[in-house]
């Protein structure tokens, strides 16, 4: 079975066949890989000692090893042909919809239909966990829809702004 | 003149997660039993289930639970408690509660209520210190209109810092650089501290820059002792929230502990302080020092200074709080060890530290020598939106500084947080930084002159293999578990061979 695996941008080709054996990029390795419950991992490999947690969330997975975080995807082959011609995702162009990241109230929204933004700016202020949250452009670009108002409580992933 | 003692059998504790955890471990050891309060939100907090009893006190905003002196009072009259621990936040540093916790008959483990008043308004509190020798920072009373203030703030000088009158915890505080800033910053100062305090009143003070926030710890007893526990450095925040904390501090030398702990005890007295409190300095580049305000209350950090001199300030608190003696009672100037905390929140360090919400899917804490971990959370615990984003802190100790850094960084090596986002990362690369490694910054170290990736050591090729690997592993045995509980009639093997192979994985 092939794999495309890629963890903080960087590409992995894995293959792993049917009597267990695990090649990357076409290099064969000796891997011990043991599960110590369903996220905590042990990997021993060319007697180097592993402890790995790993979890997927919504197709993404994320690898907590010796203090530091991973992130990345795992691809099987029909994955990769459905990427592929989906096109790359998060382009720097088209819409881009600012979610709620947490619910709260909103507190104040500093600009107005029509705006033109820059990456950075502060697009709405949401009020949670006691802080005044500013939620800021990821890029350029210009305000299209506002789609809430000051005072209003908003749920966690509430649409709020509309950028194109 | 002796003052009566007086029995605790049960504590009410009126507050929530970590700090509520650890004044019912405190009375535990005493042999006291606890009772813990909830709105919706905490019924499966730890808090709750750590807890003797656990009182239901209503919906999860503050205002309606952790907030209303009616409910706790209820609480702690149905429960029977004989005293109440304010933790901090929250009603802590409000002179209403107390007094009504004392009008009830209870005990208040915590200050008098009119020493919570004097301090609690800032400029009773500047004007009682000044008048013990105190310096002062130049700054307005609270409680001014926004046309005075813009008029008083041209006269003290920018840059200039906007401060909630019944503040604390870096809600509703602002730096203002120039007047155009002003008006902007007063709005959100005011919405701030309403929505946290329930009271919008602000005021001005003049920025010091270049400074440290160094604060010194007090211990007052009825039988008219009030010592300090020497320094705490905390100029590490970031808008006005402390990221990490130390004692000693780098930057106090014996001579500056002195006089500084002088000061503080002068302070406190000044007001005629009893229990624990905390009297806050900014201290400029020169050494000189400069009273910011008192906490009437135990501070979140409070656990640095435990280790440093080997005390529980929480039954120091209730020790004070009965009536008895405190154990040490000269002032603490020779700390015994280093100790750092560093302050776990559920905030995307990369993201402009926004909160996170969500499920802790998995919690590893670190463990061993010199390391510990006062938590309010556990793996399966959902972080809500209503309460602050600490979830834990992890405290570490040595023999000295160096020490104290590198245990630091083995024990955030050890922890490890899965299902929102946490600002681990930021103390590892903070503890990267030459600059803090050193000891030289200043309470706008972070703001200012810290980047999260000016320090982060970019990972190897070993390392994203072997990432890459697990992922991929993760991945084809979820898979292959999978297909052999559909494709059960594929099965080269006997169903019973099967069965105990499905099991080993499955162990």
């Amino acid at each position: 079975m092939r794999y495309v695996t890629i963890i903080n941008d960087t590409r992995f080709e894995i293959d792993i066949e049917k009597d267990g054996t695990l090649k990357v990029n076409g290099e064969p390795r000796e891997v011990d890989f043991l599960a110590l419950d369903p996220s905590l991992y042990s990997i021993l490999m060319n007697h180097r000692s592993y402890e790995v947690v790993i979890e997927e969330r919504e197709g993404k997975y994320e690898v907590q090893m010796q203090g530091k975080l991973y992130t990345g995807q795992v691809l099987d082959e029909r994955a990769q042909l459905l990427a592929t011609r989906r096109g790359s995702l998060g382009a720097e162009s088209g819409e881009v919809s600012i979610k709620a990241p947490m619910p709260g109230l909103i507190a104040a929204i500093p600009v107005t239909e029509g705006q033109e933004v820059k990456k950075g700016q502060t697009l709405v202020i949401l009020e949670s966990m006691k802080m005044q949250n500013e939620l800021k452009t990821p890029r350029d670009g210009i305000v299209q829809r506002i789609s809430v108002q000051p005072g209003q409580s908003v749920e966690q992933n509430k649409l709020l702004i509309t950028l194109t | 003149m002796e003052t009566s003692q007086t029995q605790i059998k049960k504590v009410l504790i009126a507050n929530r997660g970590e700090i509520a955890v650890r004044v019912i471990r405190a009375c535990r050891e005493l042999g006291i039993a606890t009772v813990a309060v909830y709105s919706d939100a905490d019924r499966t907090s730890l808090h709750v289930r750590y807890a003797d009893e656990a009182i239901h006190i209503g919906p999860p905003s503050p205002r309606e639970s952790y907030l209303k002196i009616e409910k706790i009072l209820d609480a702690a009259k149905r429960s029977g408690a004989d005293a109440i621990h304010p933790g901090y936040g929250f009603l802590s540093e409000r002179e209403d509660f107390a007094q009504a916790v004392l009008d009830d008959g209870l005990i208040f483990i915590g200050p008098p209520p009119d020493a919570i008043a004097k301090m609690g308004d800032k400029q009773v509190a500047r004007e009682t210190v000044k008048a013990v020798g105190v310096p002062v920072v130049p700054g307005t009373e609270p409680g001014l209109r926004d046309d005075e203030l813009f008029a008083i703030a041209g006269q003290i000088g920018f840059p200039i810092m906007v401060k909630a009158a019944a503040g604390g915890g870096g809600k509703g505080m602002r730096a203002v650089q120039n007047a155009e800033e002003l008006p902007d910053a007063l709005a959100i100062a005011r919405r701030e501290a309403e929505s946290a305090f329930g009271d919008g009143h602000v005021y001005l003070e003049k920025l010091i820059e270049g400074a440290r926030h160094i604060e010194f710890q007090i211990l007052a007893d009825t039988h008219g002792n009030t010592i300090h526990l020497g320094e705490r450095e905390c100029s590490i925040q970031r808008r006005h929230q402390k990221l990490v904390e130390e004692s000693p501090s780098p930057f106090v030398d014996p001579d500056l502990r002195r006089r500084m702990g002088e000061m503080a005890v002068r302070a406190a007295q000044a007001c005629g302080y009893v229990n624990a409190g905390t009297i806050e300095c900014l201290v400029d580049k020169d050494k000189n020092f400069y009273f910011l305000e008192m906490n009437t209350r135990l501070q979140v950090e409070h656990p640095v200074t435990e280790l440093v001199t080997g005390l529980d300030l929480v039954k120091e608190q209730i020790r004070i709080a009965r009536g008895r003696r405190m154990s040490p009672t000269e002032n603490f100037l020779t700390p015994k060890v280093w100790a750092m905390e560093c302050r776990i929140n559920a905030e995307d360090p990369y993201n402009n530290f926004l909160p996170s919400v969500g499920t802790i899917s998995t919690l590893l804490l670190p463990t061993g020598p010199g390391v510990r971990v006062d938590s309010g959370v556990y793996s399966g615990f959902t972080i809500t939106p209503y309460y602050d984003s600490m979830i834990a802190k992890l405290i570490c100790w040595g023999d000295d500084r160096p020490e104290a850094m590198l245990r630091m960084r083995r024990a955030l090596e050890e922890f490890s947080i899965m299902g929102v986002k946490h600002n681990i990362p930021f103390h590892q690369n903070l503890l990267n930084s030459f600059s803090f490694i050193a000891g030289k910054f200043d309470n706008k170290f972070v703001e200012e002159r810290f980047s999260m990736t000016t320090y982060e050591q970019p990972a190897s090729e070993e390392d994203l293999e072997t990432a890459a690997i697990a992922a991929t592993l993760f991945t084809h045995r979820n898979r292959q578990l999978a297909m052999q509980v559909v494709k059960s009639n594929e099965r080269d093997t006997s169903n019973w061979k099967w069965l105990s192979r499905w099991e080993r994985v499955h162990r």
